[in-house]
């Protein structure tokens, strides 16, 4: 069974020619589907958050706005909206309204990039991977800025701390990202779930791809500033960080991206290391990948990412906070050394072919 | 100290769900722990698989709260008013511990009076002329100053005062958070259950509602208002004569020049 790839960006491509007019309609209903689309992941993220992170607590949770409080979110963000919006008097107003759009802005880049199905993609470059790594650098930019123009020495610390630790987990998570690029030999992400249509590359990859998913899960993690690595924000040493000075609007703001940054990286953990949308398929087993085939890809990939989101959950309310000084002799001592062993590891397995169903 | 004083005599501690000891965890790292026999497993690498496998234990403990939602301990207040479970040994309202007659065996010894750290009992005795004794007249306890210390249940060497679950206390004047937990003003069990006659018995309780204590509050209020009106009224006293002695000073000073008067200091 092959599967045919088709973007958003292709299909207005082929509206073009005909009316340029209903090409411009198309784009703006995606505009506006993509929008819709991140509010309600955005809002149903926060619910399952607060819902799952009681019950590991023994707690029940929102409870009293709608059945089990399923309108608990939807008050919550119509009250953000109606909030006073301050700008602190000694902050550099510029960056400090700057801030949250570019934070914003990153995580927004990567999403358009996302395979979710065949036909659900936005665009789908064939240097995907660079571009997702390039551009999710953008939202440290946020970060540091909403730190540095609040004028507080509380934001301050906290955009440094996550700016220090943004950037070194990436190092690590590129590592482990390039042992996919490696394996599936191609860049683009369409391509990348396509070549794990054998398997996925978690356990084709002969152990290199449950280390560089380990390497991967963990440094994503604190890359998006997550329980047990938000520093950044640790409520206990610096009230709430880098967004201390924020109210209202851009606080939402920064509040949305930090938990569709959650969504981005399940959705690129899956992409990578756990087929995407395709589905669990083992070798020539042709009987059990038709069986698989039955469910379509968009629902594997909502499987997927869900389950990821709900591991990343998992590890915020069990695990304690790390010290800075435990942060980086993780990052640099531990996790880059096995990523780049890792990485020679599986370059001699991709060039001996060593690994399960080499074509 | 009897040791059945300790605590509250609480009808029975439930034995909360235990859930299994982290040691026992083998999880992931422990398996591959166990598994490798030549890792040195106090040192640097074999902490790292320790550390493993205590962060897969946790996720089996909060997991496993996940999985079970009758670990649940949120109370749905005012919709479980009914069927509301309050824990054991939860401390809302001191109360005292009638027995099935409705007598207490409070001797008046103020030992939980002495004890308590910011002066939240106050009691009160009368002269018995039945007995010799003193008896207890009125036990106020003030719920607007206490701190739930448990200590006065805890010293009571008789063990008549308890905490109980009735939390439902809000008032609007704080003067009716001071109660009289005595039901009568009167002598104590042992006493009473030597009395044959139930119409003398009845003779020496007095009934005490909990608001019988409003007015002894109200009384030491205004006691303490009086104590302060003579305090201003001697502090003036004391100025007014200063100043008297100074013009008495003054007026000395300019009839004898040489010498200045040593009594001007003494009055400050
Ligand atoms: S609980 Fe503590 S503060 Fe309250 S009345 Fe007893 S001794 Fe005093
Ligand atoms: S309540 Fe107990 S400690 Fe307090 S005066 Fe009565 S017998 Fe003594």
């Amino acid at each position: 069974m092959s599967w045919p790839v088709k973007t958003i960006a292709e299909r207005t491509g082929d509206l073009l020619p005909g009316s340029p007019w209903t090409a411009a309609l198309y784009v703006l209903l995606t505009i506006l589907a993509v929008t819709a689309f991140m509010t309600v992941t955005g809002l149903v993220l926060i619910y399952a958050e607060r819902k799952i992170a009681a019950h590991f607590q023994c707690r029940l949770g929102p409870m009293r706005v709608g059945w089990h409080g399923v309108l608990q979110t939807i008050a919550d963000a119509l009250k953000l909206l109606l909030k006073e919006d301050i700008v602190p008097r000694d902050a550099d107003a510029l960056l400090h309204i700057l801030a949250p759009v570019l934070s914003f802005a990153g995580m927004l880049l990567v999403m358009i990039a996302l395979p979710m199905s065949p036909s659900l993609q936005v665009a789908d470059m064939n240097i995907g991977v660079l571009y997702v790594t390039a551009v999710s650098g953008l939202g440290v930019l946020g970060i540091l800025l909403g730190g540095w123009s609040s004028n507080n020495k509380w934001s301050l610390l906290g955009a440094m701390r996550a700016g220090a630790q943004i950037i070194s987990y990436e190092v690590s998570a590129t590592l482990a990202l390039l042992v996919v690029v490696l394996f599936s030999g191609t860049l683009q992400l369409s391509g990348i779930v396509q070549s794990q249509e054998a398997g996925w590359w978690i356990w084709r990859a002969h152990g290199c791809g449950i280390v560089a998913f380990a390497i991967f899960l963990i440094a994503g993690t604190a890359e998006i500033n997550r329980t047990p690595f938000d520093l950044a924000e640790g409520e206990s040493e610096l009230t709430a960080g880098f967004h201390t000075e924020y109210s209202g609007l851009r606080f939402s703001f920064f509040f949305l991206s930090e938990f569709l940054n959650m969504f981005v990286l399940a959705a690129m953990t899956s992409t990578l290391f756990l087929g995407g949308w395709m589905p669990l398929h083992i070798g020539h087993f042709t009987v059990f990948n038709g069986v698989m085939d039955i469910i379509p890809p968009g629902l594997w990939f909502t499987f997927k990412t869900t389950g990821m989101i709900f591991l990343i959950m998992w590890f915020r309310w069990t695990f304690p906070r790390l010290r800075v000084d435990q942060l980086m002799r993780l990052e640099w001592k531990i996790l880059l050394p096995i990523g780049f062993v890792n990485l020679f590891v599986s370059a001699a397995c991709v060039v001996t072919g060593c690994y399960f169903f080499a074509r | 100290m009897p040791a059945d004083s300790v605590l509250p005599p609480a009808e029975s501690v439930a034995t909360p769900e235990v859930l299994p000891p982290p040691e026992k965890h083998v999880g992931v790292g422990g398996a591959i722990l166990g598994a490798v026999p030549w890792i040195d497993k106090t040192g640097a690498v074999g902490g790292v698989f320790r550390a493993i496998r205590s962060l897969f234990g946790g996720m089996k403990i909060t997991g496993g709260y996940l999985m079970r939602p009758s670990t649940v301990v949120t109370q749905q207040y005012p919709e479980n008013r009914e069927t509301l479970k309050l824990p054991d040994r939860f401390r809302a309202q001191l109360a005292f511990n009638h027995d099935e007659n409705g007598y207490h065996k409070c001797t008046l010894c103020r030992i939980c009076e002495e004890a308590c750290p910011n002066v939240s009992i106050i009691i009160t005795g009368r002269e018995k002329p039945a007995v010799s004794k003193k008896e207890l007249d009125s036990f106020v306890w003030r719920l607007d100053s206490c701190t739930f210390c448990n200590t006065c249940v805890i010293v009571c060497p008789f063990n008549v005062l308890r905490f109980d679950g009735t939390f439902e206390s809000s008032v609007y004047d704080r003067r009716l958070l001071s109660y009289t937990l005595n039901q009568y003003a009167g002598p104590v069990a042992s006493v009473l259950e030597k009395m044959e006659d139930p119409e003398a018995r009845k003779a020496a309780m007095e009934a005490r509602d909990p608001y019988s204590g409003a007015a002894i509050i109200a009384a030491l209020i205004e006691k303490q208002k009086a104590t302060k009106i003579a305090e201003r009224a001697a502090r003036e006293a004391a100025k007014a004569s200063r100043v008297a002695a100074k013009a008495a000073a003054a007026a000395a000073a300019a009839a004898a020049q040489p010498e200045p008067p040593p009594e001007a200091e003494d009055v400050g």
